[in-house]
């Protein structure tokens, strides 16, 4: 065999060695390569899927701003709402304060009348300092813990004891009542004819102490009406 | 012995190109391409030898020149947004498609020719006997 023969030879096998390998190596790719995924695609299918995604995301744009003005309308309407029951809250806190369903505070007097042996106190006393208070600007009075209230009464049972909104109370008598403090004890101690000095005059027992802070308990009976609409 | 080298080639190719691992895929766009021009030219290579004017130095640098053209166009193709790679499959394959047809022609009148020569060989042989 010659020279050049031998080298020819083994170009030859190289080459087809190469060739083979190539292809080989091609036919594995294509068999193992997924074409659905991404990486693998061929631009035009790259193409049509980007504008496939477009439109989706044009799509879901609109249902994101559609949800969006919904959800601004729900909060809207959540914060008037929210408005609406803080205001009704605050009336609610209000009215019950005027009613007598909440336990308040603030400044005011103590009307202490205390039954002697000379003297006893009777409703009669009692109603009238209430009424002279209620004159003076009190806002919440209570008798021995008993809150007054709009439909609250003061009156003798039977003589001996005093009756308040049903509950009996019994000597001494501690009248609280807030208000502006000075009207209410000037109210209480004009001369002559005021509640404490008739009342002193009487012979009665009676103290007044001046509070920077009365804590007056609610009322605990209901403020149903049966008859009233 | 370059049946030999051919056989053994093959053989050794398609163990190596079983365990090589693969190409990313985008990469195999400019592989086939190489792979049909190296067939081209292999097929080219056959019809010259068949013809008697095979030269090994054309042939070597058709197999690889040929392949790595391809690719360089295929990727300029991509570069440039056409699909020049059609052109290269077309100019390929067409010339694949007249070189085997070159082969078929030469086989079958080699066979044509063979079996003539029996005909006139037994005509010749009865004559001899008549």
């Amino acid at each position: 065999m010659k020279k050049g023969e031998i080298t020819i030879t083994i170009t030859i096998g190289i080459m087809v060695l190469i060739l083979t390998t190539v292809i080989f190596v091609q036919f594995k790719t294509i068999k193992h390569t997924n074409i659905t995924l991404i990486e693998n695609m061929r631009e035009d299918e790259l193409k049509a899927e980007i504008s496939n995604f477009k439109q989706k995301t044009a799509e879901v744009q609109n249902q994101m701003q559609e949800t969006n003005l919904k959800i601004k309308e729900y909060e809207i309407s959540i914060t008037t709402g929210k408005e609406a029951s803080e205001l009704l809250k605050k009336e609610l806190e209000q009215q019950n304060n005027i009613l007598g369903k909440n336990t308040v505070k603030g400044t005011g007097i103590i009307v202490t009348l205390t039954d002697t042996r000379a003297q006893k106190i009777t409703s009669k006393d009692l109603r009238e300092l209430l009424n002279q208070l209620k004159v003076d600007g009190a806002e919440a009075i209570s008798i021995n813990g008993q809150r007054i209230v709009y439909d609250s009464y003061v009156v003798d049972l039977g003589g001996t004891y005093i009756s308040v909104n049903g509950e009996r109370i019994v000597s001494p008598y501690e009248v609280k009542a807030i208000g502006n403090p000075t009207y209410l004890e000037s109210g209480l101690s004009k001369k002559q004819y005021g509640y404490i000095d008739t009342k002193l005059e009487e012979g009665k027992d009676i103290i007044l102490e001046r509070k920077d802070e009365i804590l007056i308990n609610a009322y605990t009976g209901d403020l149903n009406m049966e008859y009233a609409f | 012995m370059i049946i030999f080298a051919i056989i053994i080639g093959c053989a050794l190719g398609a163990l190596i190109g079983m365990n090589v691992p693969t190409i990313s895929y985008t990469y195999s766009g400019y592989l086939a391409i190489a792979i049909v021009a190296a067939l081209d030219s292999v097929f080219g290579g056959i019809t010259s030898v068949l013809k008697g004017n095979f030269d090994f130095k054309v042939f070597i640098t058709g197999f690889f020149g040929n392949a790595i053209l391809s690719i360089l166009l295929t990727w300029l193709g991509v570069k440039l947004n056409i699909d020049i790679y059609l052109a290269a499959i077309v100019v390929f394959v067409g010339r694949m498609f007249t070189n085997l047809a070159i082969i078929r022609r030469y086989y079958i009148e080699k066979w044509t020719k063979k079996v003539e020569k029996e005909e006139t060989k037994n005509e010749n042989e009865k004559k001899t006997v008549g």
